[in-house]
């Protein structure tokens, strides 16, 4: 359903992204893994229409993705759990899910999608009306993925879910992630933490400096030498 | 040492004012907030929709309270053109600061072309009306004032608080970014806001005609007091400017009966001051 | 060519000077008086506000004071009217350092609050002149002041007092443009966290310049009282002055020194169009209108352009200076890792608002070697050399450096001590060449004259490759030339510790692969380096020794192989298994 080819993506005046194809099956999930400054968030924020592409081209769900208004992405079915969750932190639990249902379509099932997520995420229900700034880095992950389901998207992007976050709380927040997948929802997940991406991934890819290293199912991907020198600059 | 009725009375008119205060104040504390333009442009529409109150009023003999509902609409429209029109050129902050002081020269000089340097001053009944209480005198044009800046705050505060619309416009506030990734049409929420801000101004600008004597160079003596209620009582907050306004309302008018009034420009200018150095930077 | 815009001044001055003999027309006489007046008020709010972007909306303020000073003084007490004028100018400029010294020590005054605060104090100043004894509010009569005698008659000595004044006020902008202390401003303009960082002692800087442009500000309005000879608060605090300044300095263009003259002399000229009636107010509907065009249209100003051609040629004479003088500095022996403590953090902590982005680090830093500072997203490197540098104040713990704590000192202090750093996205100075960039941070920096400093400024840049660039504005520049700019400005301030932080990301491999030359070069020149960095080939080639933070605290360091091949460290980079 996605199909990115050869995408080139700018950060300012540098390339951060050089040749990259990747693609989403529908109902799949797939992770991107790869160190520091690989572009793992500018590819994220490009798929979800923040950064626009300066070359190669995004196809989803058979639309070409050129020129299309980056208000417009969450309409056609892409929603982004962005780096570091990036609440409305002013604003309270509550109104940051309202603020996920704002797009017409997802509004008139917005009730029905809040349901979803407090039974996804039960520990928000008591926090429904605190202002999300003060919640703990864990819960304020909960609501941006929750925010992002209540556009009803068709892709999720998750940008580095597990950034800052106690590893108890990370394996919740995987789980969280697998099951909102098993029910249609197709996930393409960014992450650092290489084991437990892909762990819970069926394909991944690997992102070194702007390119695409290495590719393939995911078990194959987690012992393979290229993950060892992209991380850890070891060569055997 | 004055009479505690003087007290009492110039507490009041304090308290009336500073809701005229706030009704102009929240006008430019929205655009600063949610537009992050500091509209210099907002006082020059305030006093031409003051000059246009004097004119329709004393001219054509239309009720001022006609004014209120008419003009409103019109000023809403032409902010959103103005502001569509900037927008097209992508300047730093700063220069729209540079660029509205502009604007309203042009506007101040439109105004003194058309109306002359000559002091004018709106003729009604309304001027003369006033309620008593308790020997406390409520001029019916400065209460009228008061009342409009209380509803309006309050219609601001419902649609912020409860309105879809509203929590869009506090989540373009917070993070343009993310608010666009969730759908959030940013560019033609920002014309809405620019249209609101200036409606707000031609509000402002038909109770200032109903209750002052107008010159064309007074509109520059308003910026200090707007500003400081601005910057007392919080951008983007719908009842911080009507609160902050009172307060200075009050601090000026008491003020004025212990000392000379022409001091009293020094109250909102130096506390705007004080503002600016001890609490910069968005409150 | 400072010299030459210095002659040329002068030289136009006299010639200006001896036009009252030539029996000129009086109408050319008093036009010129108010193109010197104009040009003087425009060009003393330049020198500070142009250069340094503390753009003030308060210059009426300082004029006034210098106009009530002559008014009180000669019209009120009827003392005698030079020592007076030059009182003005010296009330002016003390209020000027008065309300500098408040303001500038609050960080966020910048930009439009800046220019606010700066018209509040006209109307605070205006509201105390009209109240007190001062003025009181019916004026001040000068007419029985005596004009000094200067001229042929009393509009003449006016005349030169102004023209005299101008050509101080033009000569004052043109050593400050060329200045150290002009380039500090500029660079403060264009990014003054990365100026105070680079070394430039950013309160002391503003509050000069502003002194200078107050004084000049306070002595025209000094002339001016006399001039009226009827001085009022309502006209001397209107908002004529500070429109007008600024408006004559963005049309001739801020960074030129000569722009707000420029300004001043189109301005006046159509402002005469519209002298009488009802034309002077479409006159003022006119200059509002320019305004807005300007700012729209050419935000630099009519000599924009040409200030910048100016900068750029002026940089290529400094090279072509250089290498006619044939005597670059000799090349260093090689030098590498020796046992001398350069830098040592004791317990370094760092907290934002709850958060512990520094936890006790403690490690030191040797001569001579090349340290490389890894860890994953978010662990605390950047931070680190963030609070190193002085840029963030450390919330606990020590910094040492040649065994003297350097803990409570201020960046630029930091900076003068020889601790450079580069930036990860490069925070060049926009409006400065090349050259200039370079040779700002080392003559603040190393503490030498712009003279000496271009000197080094050419070496590092040589040393970097950008020697044919040193004309080049940075956004001619493409992202490995502007990175490798940094570099030279970090070098040519000849620092002891120079910290990298990921200069190598969105670089080619072939780019990664000079640059890693390059820095092995400067060690061996005797720098120490400290590096953040992901690209690992590079870590592996260049360090050596590793330390590496996670969540703020250091969880190992040594040896590369030994350290990547840590268990902890292991986990850190991949994650644990669930």
């Amino acid at each position: 359903m996605l199909n990115l080819k050869n995408i080139q993506v700018s950060y300012g005046p540098a390339k951060a992204l050089w040749d990259v194809s990747l693609h989403v099956n529908e109902g799949e999930l797939v992770c991107v893994v790869g160190p520091n400054a690989a572009g793992k968030t500018t590819l994220i924020n490009a798929i979800a229409g923040l950064n626009p592409l300066v070359g190669g081209s995004m196809v989803f769900n058979e639309k070409d993705m050129k020129g299309v208004a980056p208000h417009e992405f969450c309409n056609l079915g892409i929603a982004l759990v962005p780096e570091s969750r990036r609440l409305f932190v002013e604003m309270s639990v509550l109104e940051n899910l309202e603020l996920g249902s704002y797009i017409p379509r997802a509004k008139a099932l917005r009730q029905q999608s809040l349901e979803m997520v407090l039974e996804l995420f039960p520990i928000l229900k008591q926090k429904i009306n605190q202002v999300s700034g003060s919640l703990s880095g864990g819960q304020q992950q909960m609501v941006a993925i929750g925010r992002a389901l209540m556009a009803k998207p068709s892709l999720l992007l998750l940008d580095e879910p597990s950034l800052g976050l106690a590893p108890a709380i990370v394996i919740d927040m995987f789980d969280a992630i697998k099951k909102v997948n098993s029910e249609g929802i197709s996930v393409l997940l960014v992450e650092q933490n290489v084991s437990m991406a892909l762990e819970i991934a069926s394909r991944g890819y690997v992102l070194e400096e702007g390119r695409v290293v290495a590719e393939g199912a995911a078990n194959d991907l987690l012992n393979s030498p290229e993950i060892q020198k992209a991380y850890l600059g070891i060569h055997d | 040492m004055p009479s505690l009725n003087l007290l009492i009375q110039s507490a009041v008119s304090g308290v009336l004012l500073g809701g005229l205060y706030g009704l102009i104040g929240l006008g430019l504390g929205l655009s600063w907030g949610f537009l992050g333009q500091i509209n210099l442009s907002h006082f020059a529409f305030v006093f031409l929709s003051a000059y246009l109150s004097f004119e329709f009023v004393n001219k054509l003999g239309i009720d001022p309270l006609v004014c209120l509902i008419i003009f409103p609409p019109i000023f809403f429209f032409i902010g959103i053109f103005l502001h569509w029109l900037i927008r097209r050129f992508r300047i730093t902050p700063f220069n729209s600061l540079l660029l509205t002081f502009g604007l309203t020269v042009i506007i101040e000089s439109f105004i003194q072309w058309i109306w002359t340097a000559d002091f004018v001053k709106l003729q009604t009944t309304y001027g003369d009306k006033k309620a008593s209480i308790a020997g406390i005198y409520l001029p019916f044009t400065e209460s009228m004032a008061f009342i409009i800046a209380v509803l309006v705050a309050v219609l601001v505060h419902l649609v912020m608080k409860y309105t879809d619309l509203g929590k869009a416009v506090r989540a373009i506030s917070q993070d343009p970014k993310m608010a666009t990734a969730f759908g959030i049409p940013q560019a033609k929420i920002s014309l809405g806001i620019a249209g609101l801000c200036t409606a707000l101004a031609a509000l402002g600008g038909v109770c200032v005609a109903m209750i002052y004597t107008l010159n064309p160079s007074q509109m520059y003596s308003w910026i200090g007091v707007i500003f400081a209620v601005v910057m007392l009582g919080g951008l983007g907050n719908p009842f911080g400017p009507l609160i902050a306004g009172v307060v200075i309302g009050v601090s000026e008018a008491v003020t004025m009966v212990f000392v000379n009034p022409s001091w009293a420009p020094i109250v909102s200018f130096s506390l705007l001051i004080a503002l600016l150095l001890f609490r910069p930077g968005k409150l | 060519m400072k010299q030459s815009n210095y002659a040329l001044v002068i030289i136009a001055g006299i010639l200006l000077a001896a036009l009252p003999w030539l029996n000129i027309p009086a109408f050319w006489q008093s036009f010129l008086y108010i193109v010197f007046y104009w040009g003087v008020l425009a060009v003393s709010w330049n020198l500070f506000s142009g250069v340094s972007g503390y753009f003030s909306f308060g210059h009426g303020a300082f004029f006034g004071i210098g106009m009530y000073t002559v008014a009180y003084f000669c019209g009120h007490l009827e003392l005698p009217f030079l020592p007076i004028l030059i009182l003005s100018g010296l009330l002016a400029g003390f209020f000027g350092l008065l309300i500098g010294a408040l303001v500038f020590r609050v960080k966020n005054v910048r930009g439009e609050l800046f220019a606010l605060l700066t018209l509040a104090v006209t109307f605070v100043i205006a509201t105390i002149v009209l109240n007190t004894p001062i003025d009181g509010g019916p004026g001040v009569y000068l007419n029985s002041v005596a004009i000094p005698k200067l001229g042929p008659n009393a509009a003449a000595s006016f005349y030169l007092m102004m023209l005299l004044l101008l050509i101080v006020s033009l000569l004052s902008a043109i050593w400050i443009y060329a200045s150290k202390l002009g380039l500090g401003l500029s660079a403060i303009h264009d990014d003054e966290d990365a100026a105070e960082v680079m070394g430039v002692p950013t309160y002391r800087s503003k509050l000069i310049g502003l002194f200078i442009s107050t004084y000049l500000a306070g002595m025209a309005g000094g002339i001016q009282a006399l001039f009226v000879s009827y001085v009022t608060a309502n006209e001397t605090f209107s908002i004529t002055v500070p429109l007008f300044v600024v408006l004559m300095s963005v049309l001739g263009g801020t960074r030129h020194w000569a722009g707000p003259l420029l300004g001043a002399i189109v301005i006046t000229g159509i402002q005469y169009f519209f002298t009488v009636g009802d034309s002077a107010l479409f006159g003022k509907m006119i200059l509002g209108f320019i305004l807005i065009v300007v700012i729209l249209f050419i935000p630099n100003g009519l000599l924009g352009n040409f200030a910048r051609s100016r900068a750029k040629k002026s940089s290529l004479q400094i090279v072509q200076d250089i290498l006619k003088k044939n005597d670059l500095p000799q090349e260093k022996k090689a030098v590498s890792k020796t046992d001398q403590v350069l830098l040592q953090t004791k317990d370094l902590s760092k907290s934002f608002s709850g958060i512990k982005a520094l936890q006790n680090v403690s490690l030191e830093i040797y001569q001579g070697e090349i340290l490389g500072l890894l860890g994953p997203n978010g662990s605390g490197k950047s931070t680190f050399i963030n609070v190193i540098s002085g840029h963030y104040a450390a919330t606990g713990g020590q910094k040492l450096f040649e065994g003297n704590d350097i803990t409570a000192l201020s960046a630029h202090q930091i900076a003068a001590k020889g601790i450079t750093r580069t930036y990860q996205t490069p925070r060049p100075f926009n409006e400065l060449t090349v050259m200039d960039n370079t040779r700002l941070v080392a003559s603040y920096a190393g503490n030498v004259s712009l003279d000496e400093a271009s000197e080094l400024a050419y070496a590092a840049l040589k040393q970097v490759g950008l020697e044919d660039k040193a004309d080049s504005l940075p956004s001619d520049l493409n992202l490995h030339q502007r990175k490798f700019l940094e570099f030279a400005r970090a070098l040519a301030a000849k620092p002891k510790l120079l910290m990298l932080d990921e200069v190598l990301s969105g670089l080619t491999p072939s780019e990664i692969n000079s640059s890693v030359e390059l820095i092995q070069k400067i060690r061996s020149q005797g720098t120490t380096i400290l590096f953040v960095e992901h690209v690992m080939s590079a870590v592996m080639a260049l360090a050596d020794r590793i330390v590496v933070l996670n969540h703020g605290q250091m969880i190992a360091k040594g040896l590369p192989a030994d350290v990547m091949r840590d268990p902890e460290v292991m986990a850190a980079y991949l994650g644990k298994k669930a």
